[in-house]
């Protein structure tokens, strides 16, 4: 009993000091979550794998995984909820992943030629541009210009879920910014991204 | 090619034809020929003349042709003829002309003492000149089937930014420079599959047809253009306004003025696209080329093209490229010092469908009228609609403006599912520079009725009605934020909405956040509306920070508990108990069950909750109470006395709600005291 009682005060605080950990933005974290949907969305269709964020997760996972680490009475009864024990940044709501999925197949219906060609470029604050209108044939400006438009609406909301989805609205710009980073570092080169103003070729 | 160049050509011909063409050849060099436009250098002339023959053999060379004015560059110039006599006292020649390694054109000039004719022909394209003595002043010109880039240096006078890639140009072109009267060029001029695009792709267009009357008339001090014609076919893109022009010609007219130093100014536009679009009015442009002033009347009598053909680029970039729209439409738009003075739209039975079924708008008729000045009034009716998959009815709004800012005059009342819906208070501030629309309302729901709304939106069959006032909703930056909240009456118990918000309302992923608060709800009609086995009883509960994106659940805090009352049984069913204990590893639970809870219909209760916390895609469950990582779920009263208690905190949110789906629930287990 007295193992019993034990545990909740351990558990409390254990509470405690997620929470001190959590005031700070999982910037590491941020970045691996990012990575993975970034990829997921570039990916060219055919090589589009399902990544299991734990196995790459590492030492990323603070909250949660430390919280389930020091109970092991949480892990023995686990099951399925273990395999979706989620790094303190989650972009695993299905709301996001449904978006994940419209994004990556406009990114291979019509806005991947738009970056293959120079016409289109990541900005520096996350969200797409038309940079250069002239590579693209005028019939196909237009719908360029919508699905711009229409990936640009689902960034946000992307940005803006992950940020909710983990409890921190107040994260937005923040992961914001790591998603912009990202958009950047998984562009294959010879794309545009912005870059102090300008526009740069990677 | 240019046609001064003729001219030079023609003035060195004149010169020869005054020379001694008895003699049976003849050469001249010229270092430097120059006329006002063209410069000619290294030129060669040679003419071959056989006795008694007719005809003699002119060449003619040039090193290089200058015309800096317009633009042309020559190399290498070469042109061989057989010239003759043509009649009295003129001469005619024809033969290629040649530059350079660009394919030879065929020039032929003829000219006597009172007219001058030269013309230039690459395959089909001609240009050809004519002058007559009578009328010095007067020049003719007629082009035919001349690919648009022989002109792209002259057009790219008028229109620096502009690249031309294809298309060909008739016209039929009179230009008038006496020496003290306006210069004036006028005539007709027809051009077919042209392709331009500016330097920075802002304007573009393709495969362009058209056929016009043009004037063009300027001083120093005054210009004046006058176009009339029509455009057929063809797509053009400016921004992101999108014109795809139809197969039918679209009538257009321009008048234009331009005062030394100024902008240019439209005092006429008129466009007519049949049933489709007409419109007229007049616009003034500032130097910087932005839109000083405008004053436009358009009117549709048949809308269903307008999307198509003027609308897709714009409702493309807001998600609603999709929208069908039919009826007819009157609108006047009055810019001044470029902002919008008024606004009036006339709509005659328009319907508004969204394909996505986000809304439908039906039979919409009447007028809205905005003002940024004087006060208008106007009101708009629709016969009913939808939003998303919510029926409404016939409704009027009562619309007020001024100084810009559009308002309900009166409530607005909206019949929405057997209930109300009333609008109070509403102000619009439309989009200004940078800042996106601002809209404010209060807004009361009347007696709505539940059911119908679970319907739509697929719940189970939960009936109750739903009212409550939201005295402040806002909606700014694609977000709704209702203060106040709707309460409803449900299962004879009351349900409570506060902290409502919708965000990206019409956009991707809408999500909708709520507090929610139950209390005293009937369990037994509840638990047989969910299908679960049934629960007499009372409950209590709240869910906070509920968040729904796209409708799905994806955050919440929820707790739920039994609420006992002096009177009132708590009983739970035998098949409530295998639905809530219901466990993943079935078959030990299913003896048990088989053993022990079979022997019984139902069991007495003193108290059942159950918690739920969501995020991450998984719920952290709780109960009554808890202990280690078991919780209490139900906890028995008389005998037999049945406790149900979950030993699983962490449950895989898909899970749990497939489960509940299939009428079970996740990792819990019966204990028998």
């Amino acid at each position: 009993m007295k193992q019993v009682f034990g545990i909740p005060v351990v558990g409390a605080l254990l509470l405690t000091a997620c929470v001190t950990i959590n005031v700070y933005f999982p910037a590491a974290e941020a970045k691996e979550a990012a990575r993975e949907f970034v990829e997921k969305v570039i990916d060219e269709a055919d090589k589009v794998e399902i990544k299991d964020s734990s196995k790459d997760g590492g030492g990323g996972m603070a909250m949660l995984q430390r919280r389930f680490d020091f109970d092991p009475l949480v892990l023995i009864g686990i099951g399925s909820a273990q395999a979706q024990s989620a790094p303190d940044i989650s972009i695993k709501t299905p709301a996001i992943q449904a978006i994940q999925a419209r994004m990556e197949a406009r990114f291979n219906g019509t806005l991947r030629a738009g970056f293959d060609s120079g016409a289109l470029g990541f900005t520096s604050d996350g969200m797409i541009s038309v940079r250069d209108a002239g590579k693209l044939e005028l019939k196909d400006r237009v719908a360029m210009n919508a699905a711009v438009a229409d990936d640009n609406r689902d960034r946000k909301a992307v940005y803006r879920e992950v940020a909710v989805a983990n409890g921190h609205p107040e994260w937005e710009s923040q992961i914001r910014d790591v998603f912009a980073r990202q958009w950047v570092d998984s562009a294959r080169s010879g794309w545009w991204y912005q870059s102090g103003g300008g526009w740069k070729q990677k | 090619m240019s046609r001064r160049i003729i001219t030079a050509s023609l003035g060195l011909l004149a010169a020869l034809g005054a020379a001694q063409v008895q003699a049976r050849g003849m050469q001249a060099r010229i270092d430097r020929v120059v006329t006002p436009v063209a410069t000619l250098q290294q030129v060669r002339v040679r003419v071959d003349w056989p006795a008694g023959g007719s005809t003699g053999d002119l060449q003619l060379w040039a090193g290089r042709v200058d015309a800096p004015d317009l633009g042309y560059r020559y190399r290498d110039l070469y042109w061989r003829c057989p010239l003759r006599r043509d009649g009295e006292d003129g001469w005619r020649c024809e033969g290629a002309l040649r530059s350079g390694r660009s394919p030879p054109m065929q020039l032929a000039v003829r000219f006597d003492a009172a007219t001058t004719h030269a013309s230039l022909a690459q395959g089909k394209a001609r240009i050809a000149l004519d002058r007559n003595a009578a009328s010095p002043d007067l020049t003719s010109f007629d082009l035919t089937r001349v690919p648009v880039q022989w002109a792209q240096v002259l057009l790219a006078k008028a229109w620096p930014e502009a690249r031309f890639k294809s298309g060909e140009l008739d016209a039929r072109l009179t230009i008038d420079a006496p020496a003290n009267r306006p210069l004036r060029i006028s005539g007709l001029l027809a051009w077919r599959g042209i392709g331009v695009e500016t330097a920075d792709a802002t304007i573009a267009g393709e495969n362009l047809g058209g056929r016009f009357a043009i004037d063009y008339r300027t001083t120093p001090a005054l210009s004046l253009l006058a176009v009339d014609g029509e455009l057929r076919g063809g797509e053009f893109l400016a921004g992101n306004t999108y014109v795809a022009l139809p197969a039918t010609p679209v009538g257009l007219r321009l008048d234009a003025l331009q005062h030394a130093g100024a902008a240019w100014e439209l005092p006429r536009i008129e466009w007519r696209d049949g049933n489709a679009l007409a419109a007229e009015g007049s616009a003034r442009f500032g130097i910087d080329a932005s839109l000083q002033a405008l004053d436009i009347a358009v009117h549709s009598s048949d809308m269903s093209p307008l999307r198509q053909r003027y609308l897709s680029g714009w409702l493309g970039l807001f998600g609603m490229g999709d929208v069908d729209l039919h009826g007819a439409i009157d609108l006047r738009v009055q810019v001044r010092d470029g902002l919008l003075q008024v606004a009036e739209a006339s709509l005659h039975g328009v319907d508004l469908r969204d394909p996505n079924e986000r809304f439908v708008f039906d039979g919409l008729q009447g007028d809205v009228r905005y003002s940024a000045g004087a006060p208008v009034q106007s009101e708009l009716r629709w016969h009913g609609g939808k939003l998303y998959g919510l029926d409404f009815d016939a409704a009027r709004l009562p619309f007020a403006s001024a100084d810009g800012l559009l308002r309900f005059r009166e409530d607005a009342i909206v019949p929405l599912l057997g209930g109300r819906m009333t609008f109070r208070d509403l102000t619009i501030r439309p989009p200004q520079g940078e800042a996106g629309a601002d809209i404010r309302f209060a807004l009361v729901l009347d007696d709505i009725d539940f059911g119908r709304v679970s319907e739509a939106l697929g719940l189970p069959a939960f009936q109750g009605r739903l009212s409550g006032t939201i005295p402040n909703a806002r909606y700014a930056n694609e977000r709704i934020d209702f203060d106040g909240g709707l309460s409803m009456q449900l299962f004879d118990g009351r349900v409570a909405f506060s902290s409502l918000a919708l965000e990206r309302p019409f956009g991707s992923a809408p999500s909708l956040s709520a507090d929610i608060a139950l209390d005293d709800l009937d369990l037994l009609p509840l638990t047989e509306v969910l299908g679960f086995g049934s629960i007499t009883g009372r409950l209590d509960g709240r869910i906070e920070g509920l968040r729904l994106v796209d409708w799905t659940p994806v955050a919440f805090d929820a707790r739920f508990i039994t609420d006992a009352r002096p009177g009132v049984k708590q009983r739970i069913s035998q098949r409530a108990v295998q639905n809530i204990s219901s466990v993943g590893d079935a078959s030990f639970v299913t003896s048990l069950q088989g053993q022990l809870i079979g022997l019984f219909d139902d069991f007495g209760y003193r108290r059942i909750g159950i918690g739920c916390r969501l995020a991450n895609e998984v719920c952290s469950m709780s109960g009554l109470h808890s202990a280690n990582n078991a919780f209490t779920i139900v906890e028995g009263a008389g005998i037999p006395r049945l406790g149900v208690v979950g030993f699983n905190r962490q449950v895989d949110w898909p899970t749990l709600v497939e489960r509940l789906m299939a009428v079970g629930s996740g990792e819990v287990k019966p204990v028998f005291e």
